[in-house]
């Protein structure tokens, strides 16, 4: 008979391993908090549900920046570090840092979580301090760092807290993205730094390595683990509002001396606050840089809609006339939206047909010379023209034909 | 010609049945025929305080009167207490639990549902079937189901509102308990907790959706509420002990089933001998083709149901040559596969009413619960693989008037000869157990991690078992959670727990058998992986519905075999090599003086390494090969008896050796019957000389990593066993072994049955 097994025998079996021997005994609950408070030159709030490591730190700002804030409500930008990626309610935000803008400069305060058991207290002290703002501003905040502590939040059964943050939450990375993601290749925020803002980072800590610092201080090690984490953070904090700050900016006309933009995108937002003129006169500067091939499309669509919106079809069909003098398949594209903005917004029947045979025209050419496209494109825009043509033609056709009956019938 | 009047076409189906059986070619084939008389319907009392929306309802679907089991339901679940409905099929089942909850929602619409079925189809059908109620009844229920087909605007709505959330353990695992946060309204309100088809959340599934459940309940009780289970399951030995061990609470059996039924034929088929050296024989499908052109000829309608997809093409495919329709007009043969939507089911279900549909082909999709009606006949191509789901089949026909006809036809595996000779087994025997491990380690460490992203876990709390702790500190040193100062255990790692290991993972895939022999590859069947290595190991010849095919090449990493047709005068037979290691004895048993009984933990490993070919008829050894299929290893449960040792000592090795082969092959098959598992679930392995006992010894284990409970049960059945052997081996008309008992003499020596026959008996 062999001898009984412990359980912790069979879950080694079962895992075809050795029993591994105990782990080391974990350290007495000394008040480590304390020591990261110390450590980070923190203050420590102590609460009856637990203990906060708070940070306050400012950093100056970029002149101008907080001029250019002004004329919005206060804000507090928002950014969190968590355990994992994942939203599921697992995941916790042990750092949680909350900047308000103060004069020239932006105050962050950080509050750290020292261990799971006091994430209760952080979470108030969050809520309370998220209430004192009329705004959150947070990059990704909507799909990430809010439901999070939302989740967090509804866990702990802080429904009065979670009422009391502000309803009005600014992401700027939708709007990053729109301004910024084609020409930087990206729209991360260090991107957004990079290629924008002119922020440099130096030693910064990756962001895959975050949740493992957290861990590792938790298994007991150095309190320094955390000050990489917590100076990533600040960084991220205070670029939110350099960001803000430079999107009011561009939106105020700053857009005209702007070298990195998205004409379409930066387009769509002046025409979201109603400067129609301003959007289409960036349109038209962008049309005179050279701009690759399937942007210039984009910008030339945009600025026709823009055109056609004001009533000026004759600025809408120069946009595609300057497109039109190559011997290429977007040189008959061109034509065709000349084509387009005859029939449908000039009534003119007989100009459209005679831009849509120019546009024939011009696909002969390109295929004679054999430029401007393969023969499979060239193929495509030929069913397409043809199709409009005779289309065209059978209504101008009509057309005489009625003339022709209303002067017999006259 | 008008042949009524000839008096010999048959006008309705029950005289096309009764023609049928008269039939004198039918019975060389029939190895039992059993009448079932036709029952009337019992009702019990209509519960008081129904909402009158809903009593209106139900009359005007002409529903005056609840049959006793759907009355007993209601009574049950309204007085607060968890109940279990079993009942055959098409036996008013979803009002069991559609009456209470409805009920409940019209009183007060906070009230929350949640429904549970294994597959998307059978949610999407409850949805139709939920809706069609609420809206007779007029109330406006907002019902959805939620899983992998919920469009993203819906999913929202579903959260914040639903009353009712159909969804699958699946979704529950993964995508609703590890976001309840999202769904507090559901939680903080839930009532009720449906959970259909409780059947077939057994094995390893069954065993992962009653971790799922723990975790239901944890998050239920920190948002204060404290649901009902209402579990409905098809006829197996102990639905309230499974539905127990799945919901962790005490429940009420309802098994009293009071709906009607006509009067029924149940019918036991085997093919003539085909191969009377490997005892194969005749095709079941073919078998099955004749029968159902036999019934829809005479306008009998009819389902045939067959075990793989590819069955039920070339079955649909027969049928509809013989029945083909004119040119221009739909085929009146339908088939039926799983994965079809509600509106396909609709018009199969439509076409069966009104007569422009006259026979089903499906596969076990229809087994589960979907609802087409009933028919007059059914047929089975081959033993389902439990009493439970053969008695699910044979269900679909039957008419509340009338006479309907069952069948089962036997293919040559063995516990469908054993079926064919002791036809007895199907009729009179209890069906199988619905068996579940929750306490199997592997998956308790995988749901206990989720649990603890979905909540802390305190050290004081118990999941599952009383050592939770230990298992706390396990996860703890692997660095999954971090045990607090608060004595809470907190997640603590990078990942999403829940989308680390699936709920049907763990059952080791099949390999696929590929046809290459015509222009276009196509699937003949699958073989478990257990056999694999030895049915298709490269240069096997693999027998298909009698044909022969040559295995050219095994993918194993693929899990796929390319096969071609082939004719060839000898068989293949290969050497499967299983070594046993016992690493604990956890119980032990009374056994015959001198003889062994006992169950524990093993580690099993196999190696196929060589096979023969062997010539038919004269079974000469002409050419051998070997075999490079890698290992394979698992934890698992096992029990294992041991003859005693003065009855052994009467034979020699060789005649030991061939008997305990046949011993192996009927315990198998026999452990099957007695638990309610698909043999290939069990796994069998006898020793001559085991190294752990020293002695011949006969192991039967868990065939799944880590053990579902399988052989634990067994352990507590030895002697049932023991009998039931000794009845299908003494009680088999064949001389010296068949595949119905022991397997044929030439795998189990001329002596083999009478050994395996003695050495029962010494262990009796």
């Amino acid at each position: 008979m062999i001898a009984p097994r412990t359980l912790a025998d069979r879950i080694a079996a079962l895992r075809g391993e050795r029993p591994r021997p105990l782990p080391p005994a974990r350290p007495v609950a000394d008040d480590r908090s304390a020591g990261l408070a110390r450590w980070l030159g923190a203050e420590l709030r102590v609460a009856d549900v637990g203990r906060v490591v708070l940070v306050e730190r400012s950093v100056p700002l970029p002149p101008g920046t907080a001029e250019r804030l002004s004329g919005l409500p206060d804000a507090c930008y928002v950014d969190t570090e968590t355990t994992g990626l994942s939203t599921g309610v697992g995941t916790v935000a042990f750092l949680v840092a909350i900047g308000r803008v103060r004069d020239d400069r932006i105050v962050v305060r950080q509050l750290v979580l020292p261990d799971y058991p006091d994430e209760g207290a952080l979470l108030r002290l969050v809520a309370t301090e998220l209430a004192d703002g009329a705004r959150l501003v947070s990059y990704n905040g909507r799909a990430f760092d809010l439901p999070i502590l939302v989740a967090r939040l509804t866990v702990h059964g802080l429904f009065a807290a979670l009422a009391a943050i502000p309803e009005r939450h600014d992401d700027l990375l939708p709007i990053a993205r729109r301004l910024f993601r084609r020409p930087l290749g990206g729209a991360r925020l260090a991107d957004i730094e990079r290629g924008v803002l002119g922020i440099e980072r130096v030693a910064d800590l990756p962001g895959a390595e975050v949740p493992g610092r957290w861990f590792g201080y938790l298994r007991g090690g150095s309190p320094d683990l955390l000050a990489g984490v917590l100076d990533h953070n600040l960084q991220d904090v205070a670029s939110l509002a350099i960001l803000e700050a430079k999107i009011v900016h561009l939106r105020a006309g700053g857009w005209r001396d702007a070298e990195v933009i998205d004409a379409r995108g930066m387009a769509a937002e002046l025409l979201r606050d109603g400067a129609a003129a301003d959007s289409l006169d960036l349109l038209a500067l962008a049309l005179d840089r050279s701009l690759q091939p399937d942007e210039e499309l984009g910008v030339r669509r945009l600025a026709t809609r823009l055109l056609v919106a004001a009533g000026d079809l004759e600025r809408a069909e120069g946009i595609w006339r300057d497109a039109t003098r190559r011997a290429s398949v977007d040189a008959a594209s061109a034509w065709i939206e000349v084509a387009r903005i005859r029939e449908r917004h000039r009534h003119d029947l007989a100009g459209a047909l005679e831009a849509a045979a120019a546009a024939s025209r011009v696909l002969d050419l390109a295929f004679a010379l054999g430029r401007g496209g393969s023969v499979a494109e060239i193929g495509r825009a030929r069913v397409a023209v043809e199709g409009r043509l005779r289309r065209l033609r059978s209504w101008v056709a009509a057309r005489e034909r009625r003339a022709d009956r209303r002067t017999a019938a006259a | 010609m008008d042949q009524s009047v000839l008096g010999a076409h048959p006008r309705t189906p029950t005289e096309a049945i009764d023609a049928f059986l008269a039939d004198a070619s039918l019975a060389p084939l029939v190895a039992a025929h059993r009448v079932l008389e036709a029952r009337p319907p019992r009702y019990g009392p209509w519960p008081v305080d129904l909402d009158p929306r809903i009593v209106a309802a139900l009359r005007s679907r002409g529903i005056d009167g609840l049959y006793t089991h759907q009355a007993k339901a209601v009574e049950t679940i309204r007085a607060g207490r968890n109940a279990v409905i079993v009942t055959p099929t098409a036996s008013g089942k979803t009002l069991c639990y559609n009456l209470p909850v409805l009920d409940a929602v019209a009183r007060d619409e906070a009230v929350r549902a949640l429904y549970l079925f294994p597959t998307k189809a059978l949610a999407a059908d409850q949805l139709v079937e939920l809706r069609a109620l609420a809206d007779a009844a007029k109330i406006g229920l907002k019902t959805h189901t939620y899983d992998g087909d919920t469009p993203p605007n819906i999913r929202s709505v579903v959260r914040a509102a639903g009353q009712v959330v159909i969804t699958n353990p699946d979704m529950l695992h993964a995508a609703i308990l590890p976001h309840h946060t999202k769904w507090f309204k559901l939680f903080e309100n839930l009532q009720f907790v449906v959970i259909d088809e409780l059947h077939s959340y057994r094995g390893l599934f069954g065993s992962h959706v009653a971790n799922v459940m723990r975790r239901l309940r944890r998050i239920c009780r920190h948002y204060g509420s404290d649901p009902l289970f209402i579990c409905a399951s098809a006829t197996i030995a102990n639905p309230a002990e499974l539905a127990e061990r799945v919901i962790d609470a005490p429940v009420e059996l309802v098994d009293d089933n009071g709906a009607p039924s006509g009067r029924r034929h149940i019918l036991v088929i085997n093919p003539p001998v085909a191969n009377e050296q490997l005892g194969i024989r005749g095709s079941a499908l073919l078998t099955a083709q004749r029968l159902a052109e036999r019934l829809i000829g005479d306008g009998v309608q009819t389902i045939a149901f067959a075990r793989s997809r590819t069955a039920v093409e070339v079955l649909t495919s027969y049928l509809r040559e013989t029945f083909a329709p004119p040119p221009g007009h739909p085929h009146t043969i339908r088939g039926y596969r799983g994965g079809y939507l509600p509106n396909e089911r609709l018009a199969i279900q439509d076409g069966l009413r009104d007569g422009r549909v006259r026979g089903v082909v499906a596969t076990n999709a229809l087994e589960l619960g979907i609802d087409i009606g009933g028919l007059d006949a059914a047929i089975s191509v081959g033993y389902p693989g439990t009493i439970a789901s053969t008695w699910q089949q044979m269900g679909r026909a039957g008419r509340r008037a009338g006479t309907s006809l069952s069948a089962l036809i036997c293919s040559s595996a063995p516990i469908d000869q054993f079926l064919a000779a002791h036809p007895y087994y199907l009729f009179d025997s209890s069906p199988e157990h619905g068996l579940v491990n929750p306490d199997n380690l592997h998956v308790l460490l995988n749901h206990l991690r989720a649990s603890a992203f979905e909540l802390p876990v305190p050290a004081v709390e118990r999941f599952g078992i009383d050592e939770t702790a230990t298992l706390l500190d396990v996860l703890e040193e692997d660095g999954w959670i971090r045990h607090a100062d608060d004595d809470r255990y907190y997640w603590s790692h990078e990942n999403f727990p829940a989308s680390d290991f699936s709920l049907r993972s763990g059952a080791p895939e099949n390999v696929v058998i590929v046809d290459t022999t015509g222009d276009r590859h196509r699937v003949l069947g699958e073989v478990d992986l257990f056999a694999a290595p030895l049915l298709v190991h490269e240069k096997a010849i693999y027998i298909h519905e009698g044909v022969q095919h040559h295995v050219d090449r095994l993918d194993w990493e693929e899990r796929k075999a390319y096969v071609t047709r082939t004719d060839v005068d000898y068989y293949t037979d290969a050497d499967l090599g299983i070594t046993l290691k016992v690493l604990e004895v956890l119980d032990e048993a009374d056994a015959p003086p001198a003889g062994v009984r006992q169950r524990g933990e093993v580690m099993v490993a196999w190696k196929v390494t060589m096979f023969k070919k062997i010539k038919f008829h004269t079974h000469e050894n002409v050419g051998w090969g070997s075999i490079s299929i890698p290992e394979q290893e698992m934890h698992t449960a096992a029990c294992w008896l041991v003859p005693p040792a003065d009855l052994v000592n009467r034979y020699d090795r060789d005649t030991l050796d061939g008997a305990l082969i046949g011993l192996a092959r009927v315990a198998r098959t026999t452990s099957a019957l007695l638990l309610m598992c698909d043999p290939r679930d069990l796994g069998v392995l006898a020793q001559v000389q085991a190294p752990f006992t020293g002695r011949p010894t006969l192991y039967l284990y868990d065939a799944i990593p880590g053990g579902v409970g399988l052989t634990e049960r067994l352990f507590t059945l030895v002697d049932d066993l023991i009998r039931v052997c000794r009845e299908a081996v003494d009680g088999c008309p064949c001389a010296d072994g068949c595949p119905a008992c022991v397997g044929p003499a030439i795998e189990v020596g001329h002596r083999g049955k009478a050994v395996v026959s003695e050495l029962l008996a010494g262990m009796n």
